[in-house]
């Protein structure tokens, strides 16, 4: 993995829970919540389990303000730009109105080849069910971002209902869009119920639903 | 039929248009914002209407003129939102005219904030418009019930010529579900609308007026009485709720929305430890699921009302409980969401406790 990992999308693709999981997981020293979209289950949520596992919180709302929805972004977002000693994760907003977020850290990007500019697809997710509209969505991702999109997360599923099957028909329609646009998958998700002995494409790590609350 | 993963307000803008609405009109506030986000692209796509207007005032004012031509109609907000839109739907159901009216509640009064409430009980059940008035008000627990709510709302909204309100707290607006958003739903059959005005008059020979003005006390009286009557076969024929594992129950938690999500929860972690306790889920918040409480198993001595706000549909309890059981209450307010445990921890004061 590189150091740097943004990972963008659709709202509800499942950023946020794939962020925390990396950041746990992969013990990357920050974790930067830039979502201006969402007011509710966002990344910054989950504070004390970031914090318990070594991961430093920098997120977008003015600190001890987490109930507001003012897009503030913190300047600290653009540390591990410039610092090649600090791994990362960021947590865009949805859609491209969220990943114009990074066009303010443009002059900051000094390495541009530790970067990872990652899209997660749910084929679940009405408005990415086809490689034209992964592809489409992709591009607009580009456009508001500034940024190339180096790779596509699988994380096809629909909760507590996901099968290997699910996986293997998102693995299917994001191959396509994958091959039409030569970004490579990087990595699949499965949900932490799923048992499977099956590899899919790129890294498969196992997700543990950490925003969701026990009740939902 | 397939399902698909779906954000509780995006699900409900595409049962808006599933449910044949052919127009919107809105105005943003958090945390409601992905409904006219989304509409404001796929009505277009769908040859309907859509218009931001330039405050919730406009924006139900458009929803009377729209409704009285005869449109299927619907509006969204949350709580203060909704508190601006009163004095138009209480126009709206003085002119007899049907709309839909999504509100997800955040925390209140005033601007309050952003997080989950349901504090708008109240202003919901009781109106916050003058007149003697009523809405249909869903509270639905789960994104399917919601979306299936929100399409069979246009149906009830016309058959009644009033306008329905769907009530959800701001978890239902943003958590993730499954849904399939085809799920097949009670249909109404539906006169023709020959009250609208449409600009027709020259053909029909008559002209239609929508008003809600009656100078004479009389006059004013017998259109009162008229919505008396409609109010009536609401409260006979609408009222819904769910009853669970209240058979032998000793303690009934009465909750909705995502009340009855966590009081769930804590009823199968009770009911796995052989604590006697059941739900009664209210669907429609108004009318009242009075008939829900008429024949309780013997075994019940307590019921525990739960909010999301500060003992607002406890008032409606008390009511329908006419003394016959102990009553208690828990609440939590301001955005706060109570745990699984603190649900727990509440039912175990009364379990055991003296009829």
């Amino acid at each position: 993995m590189k150091r740097i990992t943004i990972l963008t999308g659709h709202y509800g693709s499942g950023k946020s829970e794939i962020a925390v999981n990396l950041a746990i997981q992969e013990n990357l020293n920050c974790l930067i919540d830039l979502d201006i979209i969402n007011p509710y289950f966002r990344s910054r949520s989950v504070r004390g389990l970031l914090e318990s596992n070594g991961v430093e919180l920098i997120e977008s709302t003015i600190e001890n303000a987490a109930g507001s929805d003012l897009p503030f972004i913190s300047s600290k977002g653009s540390r591990p730009f410039v610092n090649r000693d600090l791994s990362a994760v960021y947590d865009l907003g949805g859609t491209k109105h969220g990943a114009k977020v990074m066009m303010q850290f443009r002059d900051f990007i000094k390495y541009p080849e530790d970067i990872d500019f990652l899209v997660v697809v749910n084929i679940y997710r009405p408005e990415t069910d086809r490689a034209n509209k992964i592809i489409k969505m992709i591009e607009e991702l580009e456009a508001s971002s500034q940024i190339r999109v180096t790779g596509l997360i699988n994380n096809s599923n629909l909760m507590e209902y996901t099968d290997e099957s699910m996986i293997e028909a998102g693995e299917q329609i994001i191959q396509e869009a994958s091959q039409l646009t030569g970004v490579p998958i990087v990595y699949t998700f499965i949900e932490e119920h799923l048992k499977t002995t099956k590899t899919f494409a790129g890294e498969n790590i196992i997700l543990t639903r950490h925003l969701a609350k026990k009740w939902l | 039929m397939a399902k698909v993963l779906m954000k509780g307000n995006e699900a409900m803008a595409l049962a808006a248009i599933k449910g044949g609405c052919d127009a919107f009109f809105g105005y943003p506030i958090t945390p409601q914002n992905e409904i006219p986000e989304y509409l404001s692209y796929h009505m277009e796509e769908n040859n309907r209407i859509f218009v931001q207007a330039e405050s919730e005032v406009a924006a139900i004012n458009m929803v009377y003129g729209a409704a009285g031509s005869g449109a299927r109609v619907l509006t969204s907000s949350s709580s203060p939102g909704i508190a601006l839109k009163q004095e138009g739907i209480s126009y709206i159901v003085g002119s007899e005219l049907p709309c839909v009216i999504i509100n997800v509640m955040r925390g209140g009064p005033g601007l309050g904030g952003i997080q989950p409430s349901q504090g708008d009980y109240n202003q919901i059940t009781r109106g916050g418009g003058n007149g003697d008035y009523h809405l249909i008000a869903f509270a639905p627990e789960t994104l399917q019930e919601t979306v299936d709510v929100v399409k069979e709302s246009f149906d009830l909204a016309d058959y009644y010529r009033n306008p329905v309100m769907i009530a959800v707290d701001g978890l239902i607006g943003q958590m993730m579900e499954p849904v399939d958003m085809d799920k097949e739903i009670p249909q109404k059959d539906l006169p023709a609308k020959t009250w609208a005005a449409t600009g027709e008059s020259g053909k029909r020979g008559s002209r239609n007026k929508i008003v809600s003005l009656h100078l004479d006390p009389y006059d004013l009286e017998k259109h009162n009485l008229k919505l008396k009557e409609k109010y009536d076969k609401m409260v006979e024929n609408e009222q819904r709720y769910e009853m669970i594992s209240i058979e032998d129950a000793e303690v009934v938690i009465v909750a909705y929305g995502s009340m009855a999500r966590i009081a769930r929860s804590a009823v199968k972690a009770l009911r796995e430890e052989g604590v006697k306790v059941g739900i009664i889920r209210p669907i429609t918040i108004w009318p009242f699921p009075e008939k829900a409480f008429e024949n309780l198993p013997e075994s019940v001595h307590t019921l525990l009302t739960l909010e999301m706000s500060l003992g607002q549909m406890h008032q409606d309890v008390k009511i329908v409980n006419q003394g016959r059981y102990n009553l208690a209450f828990y609440g939590r307010a301001g955005g706060v969401v109570p745990e699984t445990d603190e649900i727990i921890e509440q039912v175990r004061k009364y379990v055991g406790g003296n009829k």
